[in-house]
């Protein structure tokens, strides 16, 4: 398995190289100028030219193609024109943020939207099966930075102004001013409370796909001859489900997670926006906003690379849960 | 068992662990007890700098007394993203945080904006108005101690003249004599200016913080704009001190003790945080959970629910900025000024801007705002809503409409069609053009609003060989010296921002008188003058001056906010101690 993973990873190289030129031409050459963006309130052509001069625009284009990916191999993506630091610097700001928040969300999302889908599954055709259907329809057709605001309308504002509950959650941020100063359990639980609403609203809308997929799957897989024998030789019907249905049933549900492990990445900006989360999102929906390309093409490679490692990942554990594949 | 499944379970087992490592490790990573700061990771510059900031701080006596003592937190949608160097571009929150907290100007401005001293005690301009010469403070130090001189000044200065630099307010030295022979360090706290005279002189002064010298002496001009010290590890001289960063999401300060008592003092509060939450109903939600003390820039409507809730109050105060649709006199039809004044004449914008501001503001007619010192008191007053006066002007002016209903036309058959260009995702500008579009109709001008992507716009009205359009909707920002210049002056005619395409002599002789008399009385009449011609001629439909509005929590005391900024007392704000935070809640 290691050396399949190992073929895997090096053919993707030659794909991230194809994404980078790619990224970096169509940057290059879209409309606007970013001197003319940072060059403040005076378009003075010799300000605009000492700026280009020092962003390193003033060069040809192949020249500074050259020089980008010469300089990207041993790890310098240049410097981030909006923020005046180094690129590297600014996305390892901002990527662990993100990180904790999608991994968070979609653990969650994964157990919760599982769950449902095995209860609905397994009371087929009930009145349980028939309201959980409703409730997660309603979830899943739901924007989820409507959720958000939702939540934040619900156990920030009212749970304190309104009913005064002794537990309310922080509409926005990642820690709370005080943190620092919080005895190491509070602080733990200061982040949870302030990751609580934010991987809520992501993780609802994507459990109730998510459950969708597991019941449907599930539900097939109860019909197979497999299932009749298991039961037949007097297995308990948990036995049955946990074991021998749920096992079979999860593929499916495991290509999805290759597919939304990068759109937790970049596919949270609106949620990193409505709770003031310093995420990946934010920060490369804002760099394009500030034609600041060099971050812009920083982030889309990186997401370029967990499409791959997304991908790979669901690969892995096909063979984790079924036993017939095999990449040996 | 099959020895597959046994590793396939390891495999799980480990996974599982690694990420619940992870997790742990990033909940951890970042921690730091107040006082004590990490350098860890730092660029090198930083891990020298900032230790030495600490040691300073840590010798210093705390002021003692009731007031001193909590946090304050003020909440904005933007990050303070370019830093505190005041080298590099700054928006209006970083160049407030900039002047008004961490770095010092040599002169500050009172309410009436009249110039004051600040790190200058005082100064003196030469008879003939060309040399400058400032005498600074000498009990002002840097954050690490070491003390804010005369050659700090100059260095500053020479720096921000280099081209290299590419400074981005270079109007500033546009009367300067551009580095080393423009200034003159007389001894450690005298420094003097070569220039030429003009109006306003001391304004580069208010607005041009000074940085320091001993650390920032040996980067490459070229390089001072992405200098860690910008966003890592800025050292100033101000009342506050940078403590900590997080990107994206907050800057800490913390007060600093050395701040000279005649000035004001060692500010109130311990520390101060300001935080980013870009998404305003989440802000306001702060500001009503007690989350952010200050909300700057709500909504207008947002305005009210702030003003209905018990814990927070509303201020509001002067801008410098304006809404206006700009003409283009080059187009024929738009050339004649009294064709414009109708266009404004039949707009009501009273009722705009009761909409659209929930009535936050002022009506416009010139583009000198109320705030400033030469603001002709009753102009407001001079192109109220008026159809029939509109309806005469356009007569007046050879557009008829014999039927008196249809669209005007004119004697060569030319119909009075006009469009206004405004940019995507800005709905105010949007209703512009549409309530225009409507009001307009009914004294027969025929308007079509288009909207455009923002360079697309940009670029289709400045750039002097496209001038693509008859009226757009913009905003402008002024400072608190107006300079109208690059606006209407007939010699800017091809500069990117004489999109009015105007060239008027009476408007050129007012502009460049302005710019040299130094004496305000003297030029109070001009001002009145000039904004009498403004709004004669339109060469923009003025709007509005929308006014600045802030959320600010009830706990927080001698909070004062005007023109100047939101920033401007920050040094004077104070918590009650029993309304702590950590204690009320």
């Amino acid at each position: 398995m290691t050396r399949y993973a190992l073929r895997r990873l090096l053919g993707a190289v030659p794909l991230l190289l194809g994404v980078a030129t790619l990224l970096f031409f169509v940057f290059s050459l879209a409309p606007g100028d970013p001197a003319s963006i940072y060059a403040g309130s005076n378009l003075s052509a010799e300000v605009m030219d000492q700026m280009r001069r020092n962003m390193g625009l003033d060069r040809p284009i192949h020249e500074r193609y050259v020089r980008w990916m010469g300089s990207m191999f041993r790890g310098d993506f240049g410097y981030s024109f909006a923020r005046n630091e180094p690129v590297r610097d600014v996305v390892f700001q901002f990527l662990p943020n993100t990180l904790i928040l999608s991994g968070v969300a979609l653990g969650l999302a994964f157990a919760g939207g599982v769950l449902v889908g095995v209860v609905q599954a397994v009371r087929w055709n009930t009145l349980t099966d028939r309201a959980l259907s409703v409730v997660v329809l309603f979830f899943y057709s739901m924007p989820s930075f409507w959720l958000a605001l939702v939540l934040i309308l619900v156990f920030s504002l009212y749970a304190r102004n309104v009913w005064g509950w002794p537990i309310w959650f922080p509409p926005s941020g990642m820690v709370s001013v005080d943190h620092a100063a919080l005895p190491p359990l509070g602080r733990v639980l200061d982040r949870a409370m302030h990751l609580t609403l934010p991987a809520l609203s992501l993780a609802t809308v994507l459990a109730a796909g998510i459950a969708r997929y597991a019941r449907g799957s599930l539900l097939e897989v109860l019909g197979q001859d497999y299932i009749r024998t298991a039961r037949a030789k007097g297995l308990p019907e948990w036995r049955v489900v946990g074991a021998h249905g749920l096992r079979n049933a999860l593929i499916p549900v495991i290509t999805l997670l290759g597919l939304y492990l990068p759109v937790l990445m970049s596919g949270t900006v609106v949620i990193e926006t409505v709770f003031g989360w310093p995420g990946m999102g934010k920060l490369m929906v804002d760099s394009v906003f500030q034609r600041d390309t060099p971050v812009v093409m920083a982030c889309a490679l990186l997401f370029a690379g967990l499409v791959v490692v997304g991908n790979l990942l669901a690969d892995l554990l096909y063979s984790v849960v079924d036993p017939r594949i095999r990449y040996d | 068992m099959s020895p597959v499944l046994h590793h396939r379970r390891q495999w799980v087992v480990g996974g599982a662990i690694l990420i619940l490592a992870m997790g742990i490790g990033l909940a951890g990573c970042g921690e730091s007890v107040p006082g004590e700061r990490s350098v860890r990771g730092l660029p090198e510059f930083c891990q020298e700098v900032l230790p030495r900031v600490d040691a300073h701080l840590a010798e210093m006596e705390q002021p003692q007394g009731e007031r001193y003592g909590g946090t304050v937190v003020v909440g904005a949608i933007g990050d303070l993203a370019d830093g505190l160097n005041a080298f590099s571009l700054a928006d209006y929150t970083g160049a407030q945080h900039q002047t008004h907290m961490h770095l010092m100007t040599l002169v500050r401005v009172d309410e009436e904006l009249e110039p004051q001293p600040y790190l200058a005690r005082s100064w003196e301009l030469s008879e003939d108005g060309s040399e400058l010469t400032f005498h600074l403070r000498d009990d002002v130090t840097w954050h690490d101690g070491e003390p804010t001189t005369a050659r700090d000044v100059a260095f500053t200065f020479i720096r921000a003249t280099d081209p290299e630099t590419a400074f981005p307010n270079a109007a500033f030295w546009a009367n300067y004599t551009a580095g080393e022979d423009g200034v003159e360090v007389l001894d450690d706290y005298t420094v003097r200016f070569h220039l030429r005279p003009h109006s306003e002189i001391l304004d580069t002064w208010r607005a041009m913080p000074i940085m320091p010298r001993h650390l920032l002496e040996d980067a490459p001009p070229s390089e001072l704009n992405r200098h860690p010290f910008g966003t890592r590890c800025p050292v100033g001289n101000g009342p506050f001190v940078f403590f900590d960063r997080s990107p994206g999401a907050s800057w800490t300060f913390v007060r600093n003790p050395a701040f000279p008592q005649e000035l004001g003092g060692p500010p109130y509060v311990d520390r101060y945080v300001y935080r980013v939450v870009p998404e305003q109903t989440t802000l306001l939600t702060e500001l009503l959970t007690g989350g952010v003390d200050v909300y700057v820039s709500p909504t207008p409507d947002q305005a009210s629910r702030i003003e209905a809730e018990e814990e927070v109050d509303l201020l509001d105060f002067h801008f410098r900025s304006y809404v206006f649709v700009g003409w283009n006199a080059r187009r024929p039809h738009l050339s004649d000024p009294r064709v414009r004044r109708a266009l404004t004449l039949g707009t009501n914008r009273r009722e705009i801007l009761e909409s659209l501001y929930g009535g936050y503001g002022e009506i416009a007619n010139a583009g000198v705002p109320p705030f400033h010192w030469g603001y002709l008191d009753g102009i407001e007053e001079a192109l109220t809503f008026d159809r029939d006066e509109a309806d005469r002007l356009l007569d007046e002016a050879g557009w008829t409409r014999p039927d008196g209903t249809g669209i005007r036309e004119n004697g060569d058959g030319d119909r009075l069609e006009i469009s206004i260009k405004y940019n995507t995702g800005n709905q105010q500008r949007q209703q512009i053009a549409e309530v225009m579009q409507a009001q307009l109709r009914e004294i027969g001008v025929a308007v079509e609003p288009r909207v455009l992507e923002w360079a697309t716009l940009f670029d289709q009205i400045t750039s002097p060989d496209q001038r693509d359009f008859d009226g757009v909707v913009m905003g402008w920002v002024t400072e608190l010296k107006v300079d109208d210049h690059d606006l209407f002056h007939s010699s800017k005619v091809d500069q990117p921002f004489q999109w009015a395409g105007i060239q008027d002599s009476e408007l050129d002789r007012l502009l460049d008188t302005l710019q040299v008399v130094m004496d305000r009385e003297e030029a109070i009449p001009l001002w009145h003058e000039y904004q009498e011609r403004l709004a004669e001629l339109q060469p923009f439909t003025y709007f509005f001056y929308p006014q600045r509005l802030a959320g600010v929590n009830r706990r927080l005391q001698g909070v004062h906010m005007d023109v100047r900024g939101e920033w401007v007392s920050v040094a004077d704000w104070w918590i009650p101690e029993e309304a702590r935070r950590g204690r009320s809640r």
